[in-house]
Formats: structure tokens, C-alpha cells, sequence
């Protein structure tokens, strides 16, 4: 993962736009943090300069 | 194995700059073992270079393509059909590969996509360390397996040297002293008296560049004397 973040950062891409998380299939609670977390991202970094590609 | 690393992402995408059709060559042995040039790594690089150009909304076409070896002509030639719609070719094969694919397509500008650095082994997963400077006249027979000329900082044909220090190189502290290594495997198996005679200075002649080497069923072919 941070070797994919590396690889993003070397495009000028922000590395916080990529995240990995370990959760167990039944633990929604887990997901739903993950998720949200996520989202709040995307949200403070913008939509991604690549979408039209 | 021949060893190699890929060049940082600035240098090779400033090396292809102008070009607007572009292949990326990997190569599927060496440098896909190391983890440098082959199908996986052709593939990130051109994702990579795909999003990078696509940021700078730069309509740049990437294409890629990954052979079984570019030290081979037979395998250089398979894409002779998609080489002729590119500008440009980014070979992440090593040094010989990416020369002889030049040669191959002489009429193509060919860049490097790795720097390439020694024949080494994996030590680990994502670990290589040199361990020949193919000298052409391999003395492991004599040392035990272990080669001074690379494993010695200094290339010392006889030693160790007057800085070995409790079995410690004098360059670098945190190095075994290659010779300290041969004598205690020599004296393991019992083959001291090999190091006993001073060995020879090696024959630089055998290191003249670019090198030949023609196998002996082939030399009337090829008109060569025997090496």
C-alpha cells in the first residue's frame, strides 16, 4: 500500500485518495467507519482530475 | 541474474517527452524476477504514465507489450507490426536488452526505463546483492565459492588486507571481510592450502570491452579464434 501511494505521489496524485483497510466480512460497523472515513476524504480533496479520462 | 532498478518516474517520463505514441517493452526474465521490468511493472508504469499525462490533459497514446527476453532476436521481431505506428519505445529490459532493441529498430528512438546495476541473487523478497563482475576468468574453484572481486570492496586478488580489522572490512564497518569468509570456508572443507600460493593479477585482457564469447561448436562459423 504505500509502495501504490509512492507510485500515485510520483504522478502528482494525492496518495490520500488510496487506502486499504482490514475488515472481517460481518463486521458492518467496521465498514461503515472505513466508508465514511473515505468519503470524507474525497470529499476534502475534490473530485479526482482523472474522472474524464 | 542481471539485476536492475527502475529510473524515478520524472526522469524517464522527461526522456519521452515530444512523443505522442509511445511503447513500453518489459521483458520477462531478469528484470521481471527483480521486480524492475517485467509484465506487472510494464504495467504500473503505464498506468502511471497514462494518469500523469492525463492530468496534464496531454494526449499521449501509452502502449505496452512484454517480451520473453529482448536479448534475443527472435523475440525482438514478434513485435515488429506494433513497433511501426510508435514514436517511441521505453525498454524496461537491461542494458543488453535495451540496446539490442535498438539495434533491432534502428529507425525508432529507444529510452531506458531501468538503470541497470550487477548480476546478483535474491537474498529476500525485494532483496538483490551483487555477487559477480563477470571477470571472465572465475577463480571460485579456488576461493570456495566466494568471489573477492566482488565481495572484497577492494577487488583484492590476495588478502585480506592490512585494514581487516576482527573480521571487518576497513571501508565499511559493517561488512564481513571477504578474505576472513574464504579462509574460515576453506578451512571448514579442508582446502587451505588453495590460498597458500599467491594468486596471480588477473588478466584485464580477458575484460576488454565489449566482449565476445563464441562457443567452441560454433567457431568455424563464425570465423573466431578460441576463447
Amino acid at each position: 500500500m504505500e509502495y501504490t501511494k509512492e507510485l500515485l505521489k510520483e504522478i502528482g496524485l494525492e496518495p490520500e485518495r488510496l487506502e486499504m483497510f482490514h475488515i472481517g466480512a460481518s463486521d458492518a460497523p467496521a465498514w461503515a467507519k472505513a466508508v465514511t472515513l473515505m468519503t470524507e476524504r474525497a470529499k476534502a480533496l475534490g473530485p479526482n482530475p482523472l474522472k474524464s479520462i | 541474474m542481471i539485476v536492475a532498478s527502475r529510473k524515478p518516474f520524472e526522469e524517464i517520463k522527461k526522456s519521452l517527452s515530444g512523443y505522442r505514441n509511445i511503447l513500453v517493452v518489459g521483458c520477462g526474465t531478469c528484470v521481471a524476477v527483480c521486480l524492475a521490468g517485467g509484465k506487472k511493472e510494464v504495467g504500473l508504469l503505464t498506468s502511471q504514465l497514462r494518469m500523469s499525462y492525463g492530468l496534464e490533459k496531454d494526449p499521449v497514446n501509452i502502449s505496452e507489450e512484454t517480451l520473453e527476453r529482448q536479448c534475443d532476436r527472435e523475440f525482438l521481431e514478434m513485435i515488429c507490426d506494433r513497433v511501426k505506428d510508435q514514436d517511441a519505445l521505453l525498454s524496461l529490459a537491461c542494458g543488453a536488452g535495451i540496446q539490442f532493441l535498438a539495434e533491432a529498430y534502428p529507425e525508432k528512438p529507444v529510452y531506458p526505463g531501468v538503470n541497470t546495476t550487477f548480476i546478483g541473487v535474491a537474498e529476500a523478497a525485494g532483496l538483490w546483492t551483487e555477487r559477480c563482475r563477470a571477470c571472465g576468468e572465475c577463480l571460485l574453484a579456488v576461493t570456495g565459492g566466494i568471489c573477492p572481486r566482488t565481495k572484497c570492496t577492494k577487488g583484492l586478488n590476495n588478502g585480506p588486507c592490512g585494514g581487516m580489522t576482527e573480521g571487518k572490512c576497513e571501508v565499511d564497518q559493517e561488512r564481513s571481510c571477504a578474505w576472513v569468509t574464504i579462509y574460515e570456508r576453506l578451512a571448514r572443507e579442508g582446502r587451505l592450502a588453495q590460498i597458500e600460493p599467491m594468486l596471480s593479477p588477473g588478466d584485464f585482457r580477458s575484460q576488454t570491452r565489449p566482449g565476445t564469447v563464441t562457443h567452441r561448436a560454433y567457431l568455424r562459423r563464425y570465423h573466431a579464434g578460441s576463447k
